[in-house]
């Protein structure tokens, strides 16, 4: 396992949990009010349940089925049916490491967090599924990138392979460039986690948007799934 | 075929609710990984309100028997009996079968679920708890050998509305008892009747280890709310459970307690998973027979 | 006005009244119909008030209403005075509104279905709604992706209309359906601005906004 983009920074506000998949590793992903984000394995250890089912109170995730509190260390420290009680040292969140960078969130399941270099002054564009293997849909976003205005004339790079990292730059000096980090869900799922460069206007933001939307359409056809 | 299926398929299981076919419908279904047909068959005689029903598993009649407003069938050749509830007979208690709610989780999951207090200030919010009240206080479990059934009492919890009948909130009292490893009775404080208990039941039809179609059924002392009303407050309350019970990991119930941490309010699920454990009531949960 | 509104209580249509008569604080009356397992929907009884035998049905005088989007017209020409709801002085955001409530019936056609035989085992095409439902969530995501970048907080702009409400249901209850929202950041930020509105009601599969209590201070 190497580290992966799970999701834009935009896309996870304060006092928010998601999930995330990352082949088996499930994982709940969250904002802590002030800011701080975490990534746990998806399951609270007392029953069982997907964390990112829970919700989060100031600096804790607290868990949907019985409302155990975890704090951004991964420590329980509030079982509400014993409210008197504190909690052993033992119960605690299985936690993974996590890096935010250039608006993104990475993590990795297993070891160190390494993000890939990309300039930090991007601005968001989406995050968008794609039903086939991260090669197709690397595949696809290289090819395809005519289809769009903004990346006329581009230069498709992949300049990082764990995580694969693609880099549309442009032959002009004005045109907006894309970055497209992969996040190998499943062999059979890939989400593209797409950036521009802060010169892009609203309407650009826009434009990338649909034209993720066309490339997947696109690739989706091409590798024979019809979702 | 393995032990864990062998033990299961001595129980009874509920597949239909009394008249719910119409006589001559058929409809399909799933019993412990087995396909069955179940047909509501032409009236015999004229008294009959109800057509019987005939099943059958892979194509072969099996046993079939009435109870509790459903139609229960045993696929194993050495059926143990069906459990007895009580209230059942009592003419004054108003019977609710409240339909069928399939459900992506282990059977044992959809039981322990039912046999738990703590998560009613977060999963019925408003209803069944609310915070500040989230305190489970020291309650009593015990297997009851004379019966071989798990038995849970003396448990108190807060309630802003315990039962549709209910105006308000109030210390509601439980007594849990599990009868069959896919079944589950609770008996509460009723609200009109406070000398008398409510009881619902859960009975738990296993379509297979990590899917079953869940048959609550309720015998109550309520003469003011409709049936739709009554029906309707206790789909409310499990469809509530529904998506906690999907979203569990492993989906397999684990009996090994190192895998969970279990609290002092979890003494019931602990009871249950014990006795489960001793049983060899292994269908849908983590470990193999030994 | 004040109205009866025939209910079903895991419907995602009948919750779409009730939760837009609680924002706007409208009393109603309920009257529980047994659409699951009685069928009490397709009695005669029923079908005399409404030959679609379909819920909800609104009732009020000689009113009787028979589709959830006419419900919450109805309900937001009479009771929202500020008319961002159902925004009649806005040509551009009203005809929004009417294209996404047309939108929030197709949900009920594919994701709706699907919830219906996934949770209550009514018989239907599961692949093929599975698909359908999958290509709405798409263009719905799409939709609000759009949105949040030009600063947009709902379907019809900075305000919530009615066609928010009518689409919320069945995109919320989507999971019910065995259909997630992780791979739909658009719809999850859209889902939880939803929640958090002042005087929000929940339904099965739908939970209250536990996050906006106050955080447990650690035990004394």
């Amino acid at each position: 396992m190497s580290t992966q983009p799970v999701s834009l920074s935009r896309d996870l506000t304060i006092k928010q949990v998601m999930r995330a998949e990352l082949g088996d590793v499930d994982m709940a992903v969250w904002r802590s009010a002030s800011g701080v984000v975490s990534a746990w394995e998806n399951r609270c250890p007392h029953r069982g349940m997907r964390l990112s089912h829970g919700f989060v109170r100031g600096e804790s995730l607290a868990c949907a089925y019985h409302g155990w509190h975890y704090n951004c260390a991964g420590a329980c420290h509030y079982i509400p049916a014993h409210p008197e009680l504190a909690p052993p040292k033992t119960i605690k969140a299985n936690a993974y490491n996590i890096a935010e960078a250039s608006g993104i969130i990475w993590v990795n399941a297993t070891g160190n967090v390494a993000p890939i270099d990309i300039p930090s002054s991007t601005v968001p564009v989406r995050s968008i599924p794609i039903a086939c293997p991260v090669e197709s849909a690397l595949n696809g976003f290289s090819k395809h990138t005519h289809q769009s205005l903004l990346t006329q004339h581009t230069q498709a790079e992949i300049i990082a392979d764990t995580p694969y990292v693609l880099a549309l730059t442009p032959v002009g000096s004005n045109s907006v460039g894309v970055y497209i980090a992969f996040q190998h869900v499943n062999d059979s799922t890939t989400v593209a986690h797409i950036t521009a460069t802060d010169n892009a206007s609203m309407n650009d933001v826009v434009a990338l948007s649909r034209w993720a939307n066309e490339v997947r359409d696109i690739t989706e056809f091409s590798a024979g799934v019809s979702e | 075929m393995n032990a864990a299926l062998e033990h299961a398929l001595q129980d009874w299981y509920p597949v239909a609710m009394v008249g719910e076919l119409a006589p001559g419908e058929c409809k399909h279904s799933k019993l412990l990984g087995v396909d069955i047909t179940v047909l509501a068959n032409h009236a015999g005689n004229a008294t009959e309100s109800t057509p019987t029903i005939t099943v059958r598993a892979d194509g072969a009649p099996v046993d079939v028997q009435q109870a509790f407003d459903h139609w229960w069938v045993c696929l194993g050749n050495k059926p143990r009996s069906l459990f007895t509830i009580e209230e059942a007979s009592e003419a004054d208690r108003r019977f609710v079968p409240c339909g069928v709610v399939r459900v992506a989780c282990s059977p044992l999951r959809a039981v322990e679920n039912f046999l738990d207090i703590a998560h009613f200030p977060f999963v019925h919010t408003g209803v069944l708890g609310a915070e500040p009240h989230t305190e489970v206080y020291k309650y009593d479990v015990k297997v009851d050998e004379s019966v071989d059934e798990v038995i849970a009492t003396n448990i108190k919890f807060y309630q802003p509305q315990a039962a549709k009948s209910a105006e308000g909130g109030i210390q509601t009292e439980y007594i849990y008892r599990v009868p069959a490893p896919m079944a589950a009775v609770l008996y509460k404080t009723c609200p009109l009747k406070p000398d008398a208990l409510d009881v619902i039941a859960l009975f738990v039809q296993p379509l297979d280890e990590q899917t079953c179609d869940v048959w609550p059924w309720m015998a109550l002392y309520d003469d003011t709310s409709t049936q739709a009303e009554l029906i309707q407050f206790q789909q409310l309350i499990f469809l509530q459970d529904r998506s906690i019970l999907e979203n569990q990991l492993p989906k397999k119930l684990p009996l090994d307690p190192g895998q969970e941490i279990p609290t002092k309010a979890d003494y019931t699920s602990v009871a249950y998973r014990r006795w489960l454990k001793k049983r060899g009531a292994y269908y849908g949960a983590l470990e193999v027979h030994p | 006005m004040s109205f009866t509104l025939h209910d079903y209580v895991l419907s995602g249509n009948c919750y779409k009244v009730r939760l837009l008569a609680q924002l706007l604080e409208v009393s109603y009356t309920i009257n529980p119909v047994d659409f699951h397992p009685g069928k009490a929907h397709k009695s005669p009884s029923f079908l005399a008030l409404n030959p679609h035998g379909t819920l909800p049905v609104l009732e009020s005088g000689d009113t009787v209403l028979t589709d959830s989007a006419a419900m919450l017209v109805w309900i937001a020409q009479q009771h929202d005075k500020q008319h961002t709801w159902w925004p009649i002085n806005d040509a551009e955001c009203l005809a929004m509104t009417v294209q996404w409530l047309g939108f929030s019936s197709q949900l009920t056609e594919s994701i709706g279905q699907l919830r219906l035989h996934t949770m209550l085992n009514r018989p239907a095409d599961a692949e093929t709604l599975r698909r359908q439902s999958i290509r709405h969530l798409r263009e719905l995501e799409n939709h609000l992706t759009e949105q949040s970048i030009r600063g947009q907080a709902f379907l019809c702009g900075k305000q919530p209309t009615v066609a928010d409400i009518a689409c919320f249901a069945y995109t919320a209850l989507s999971p019910d359906a065995g259909l997630e929202h992780t791979l739909y950041p658009g719809i999850r930020g859209w889902l939880h601005r939803i929640r958090c509105l002042e005087g929000f009601l929940t339904m099965p599969g739908i939970y209250e906004a536990h996050e906006t209590r106050n955080e447990h201070t650690a035990a004394s």
